[in-house]
C-alpha cells in the first residue's frame, strides 16, 4: 500500500475517533498529540488503520513515527516488508 | 439504620421503554401502557424470537461529547440521560463535587455490546479495539458518569443480581448516613442482555419463552396464574439521596428512606426463599419503626416466575401485609434486572407524590386472592408508607421502606 493511501486511511481513522476534527485540513506534519488525541485515542486510531491494512503487528511497533506523514511512511514500509 | 438520619430522595430520573423521563413514565404507568414486542436490537436474537421491551432510538446522551459517544455503550448512554434528569431536578450543579457520590447497581451490564465486539473480531482478534480493554468493565460507567458530571466523592458498582438497583439505593443511603458524602446518587443501570443471556435465562426456566412471540402484549403477567416467567425490559433509574437538612436549596423531597434491609438466604441457586423474604421485610419495617399495618402499599418484586410470585405472596401474607395495595411495575416495564429495584423505587415514589396507584397489566386470574391487587385501571390512594421489594439470584433479598415526609 502506498504512503499516500496509508495517509488517507490514517486521516479517515482520525476523523472517526476524533469526530470534532471532521473539517480539519490534515497535513503530514500534524501530530496525534497536537490534534488532541489522548493515549486511548492514539491506540484506537492506529488499530483502526492496521485493520484496514490487514497489517498484524504489535502497537508498540508503531510508536516511533513523530507525525502523520512519518506514521504513513512507516506503516506503508512495514506492510511492504510483510508482503515480501 | 432508622430514619433518624433523615434521608430523603430529592431527585428522580427514569428511562424505560414505556417512558423516557418522569413525566412520560408516570403517564404510561397510570395508563398501563406497554411496549412489549419481539425484540430487534442487534445482538438480541440468534434464530430466536425473544419478547421484551426495548427503548426507542436514539437515546440522548447529554454532557457526552462526540468522542466519548463513539465508545459509550447503550448502558452508559442511558445512564447519562437518566442521571441528567435526577441531577437537574435535585439541582446538583454547583454543589461541592467532593461531597457527591454515585453508586451504580448492576454487574455484567454490557453483555450485548461485548458479544457484538466478539462477533466483529472473532476472525481477527488481533485487531480488537484497545478501548475494549476499558469498556468491558462495568466500572466504565463510573468513569463516564463521574467525568460527565464532575462527581468526586465516591463511585462504585454493586452487584446483587435482580436486587442490584435496590442495593444501590441502600448503599447510597448508607454512604450518606455514614457521612462519606452529603449527596449520593443511586443508579440502577440498564442490563443490556445479548441472546446468550436470554438463552440461558430461558433454559433455566426463569424467563417467558418464545411461545408469546405472536402475542407479546400478553407475555408479561406477574402474579397471574397464566404466567410463565419474566419478560425482559430495558430500563434505568436514578435516585438522588441526601440528608434532609444538607442543602437549603434542595427541592421538596419525594419521601423519606425510613428503613431498609439486605438479607441473604445462604443459597447460590435462583430459587426464592420464604424465610429470606420475610426476614428482609420484617427487618426493614423494624428499622423504620413501623408495623405491617402502617404500610399502605407494596411494590413487590413480581417477576412472573412460577415459584417466585407464589413465594412472594406467601411472604406478604406471613408478614401481615394483605391489607396493603399491591401492583407489579414489571407488568408495564418488563424486568429491568439490575435496574429493576431502582425503577420500582422510583415508580413507588412517583405514585406517592401523585396519590395514585398504577394497574397491574394482565392480572386476570391472580395466584392468590389475599393481596389487595390493583388491576384493571389506576386508583387514587393516599400512601403514607410504602414497601418496595427486590430479590436476586443467589439468595439476595432487599426491602426498602419509603415514608411520606409529613408522616
Amino acid at each position: 500500500m502506498t504512503k499516500e493511501k496509508t495517509f488517507t486511511l490514517i486521516v479517515d481513522a482520525v476523523r472517526e475517533i476524533l469526530p470534532e476534527l471532521a473539517d480539519h485540513d490534515f497535513g503530514e506534519t500534524d501530530t496525534l498529540d497536537g490534534l488532541g488525541a489522548n493515549s486511548m485515542d492514539r491506540a484506537e486510531i492506529v488499530m483502526t488503520v492496521l485493520e484496514e491494512m490487514d497489517l498484524d503487528i504489535p502497537l508498540v511497533d508503531t510508536h516511533g513515527p513523530r507525525n502523520l506523514g512519518e506514521l504513513a511512511q512507516h506503516l506503508s514500509d512495514t506492510a511492504a516488508v510483510k508482503a515480501g | 439504620m432508622s430514619d433518624s438520619a433523615g434521608l430523603v430522595v430529592t431527585g428522580i430520573g427514569v428511562t424505560t421503554a414505556v417512558g423516557r423521563g418522569k413525566a412520560d413514565f408516570t403517564r404510561a404507568l397510570f395508563a398501563g401502557e406497554h411496549r412489549f414486542a419481539v425484540m430487534d436490537r442487534p445482538g438480541r436474537q440468534s434464530g430466536t424470537r425473544f419478547v421484551g421491551a426495548e427503548l426507542p432510538d436514539p437515546v440522548p446522551a447529554p454532557r457526552l461529547d462526540a468522542r466519548d459517544l463513539r465508545t459509550a455503550s447503550l448502558t452508559g448512554q442511558v445512564a447519562l440521560a437518566t442521571l441528567e434528569e435526577a441531577w437537574t431536578e435535585a439541582g446538583l450543579d454547583g454543589y461541592d463535587a467532593d461531597r457527591i457520590g454515585l453508586v451504580i447497581g448492576g454487574s455484567n451490564l454490557q453483555q450485548r455490546e461485548l458479544v457484538r465486539a466478539h462477533d466483529r473480531h472473532r476472525a481477527k482478534p488481533h485487531f480488537l479495539r484497545p478501548s475494549y480493554g476499558l469498556s468491558f468493565l462495568d466500572t466504565d460507567l463510573c468513569g463516564l458518569c463521574t467525568s460527565a458530571f464532575g462527581i468526586r466523592g465516591l463511585a462504585h458498582t454493586v452487584g446483587g443480581a435482580s436486587a442490584s438497583g435496590q442495593l444501590a439505593v441502600i448503599e447510597a443511603a448508607e454512604a450518606v448516613a455514614a457521612g462519606r458524602v452529603d449527596v449520593c446518587v443511586a443508579l440502577g443501570a440498564l442490563a443490556d442482555l445479548s441472546y446468550w443471556e436470554l438463552l440461558g435465562l430461558r433454559a433455566m426456566g426463569a424467563m417467558a419463552g418464545e411461545d408469546h412471540a405472536d402475542a407479546p402484549a400478553e407475555a408479561c403477567r406477574p402474579f397471574d396464574r397464566g404466567r410463565s416467567g419474566f419478560v425482559y425490559g430495558e430500563a434505568c433509574a436514578a435516585l438522588v439521596i441526601e440528608r434532609r437538612d444538607a442543602r437549603p436549596a434542595a427541592p421538596a423531597p419525594y419521601a423519606r428512606l425510613s428503613g431498609w434491609s439486605v438479607r441473604l438466604d445462604g443459597n447460590r441457586d435462583p430459587n426464592p426463599s420464604l424465610a429470606g423474604e420475610t426476614a428482609a421485610i420484617r427487618q426493614a419495617l423494624h428499622r423504620a419503626g413501623l408495623t405491617a399495618r402502617d404500610i399502605d402499599y407494596v411494590n413487590p418484586h413480581g417477576t412472573a416466575s412460577p415459584t417466585g410470585d407464589e413465594t412472594e405472596v406467601a411472604a406478604l401474607k406471613a408478614c401481615g401485609l394483605t391489607h396493603a395495595a399491591v401492583n407489579a411495575t414489571k407488568s408495564i416495564t418488563g424486568h429491568g434486572l439490575t435496574a429493576a429495584g431502582a425503577v420500582e423505587a422510583a415508580a413507588s415514589l412517583l405514585q406517592m407524590r401523585h396519590g395514585r396507584l398504577h394497574p397491574t397489566r394482565n392480572l386476570t386470574a391472580p395466584v392468590d386472592d389475599a393481596p389487595r391487587w390493583v388491576r384493571g385501571q389506576a386508583v387514587d390512594a393516599d400512601i403514607q408508607h410504602c414497601l418496595s421489594l427486590s430479590m436476586g439470584f443467589g439468595g439476595i433479598n432487599t426491602a426498602l421502606c419509603l415514608s411520606a415526609c409529613a408522616a
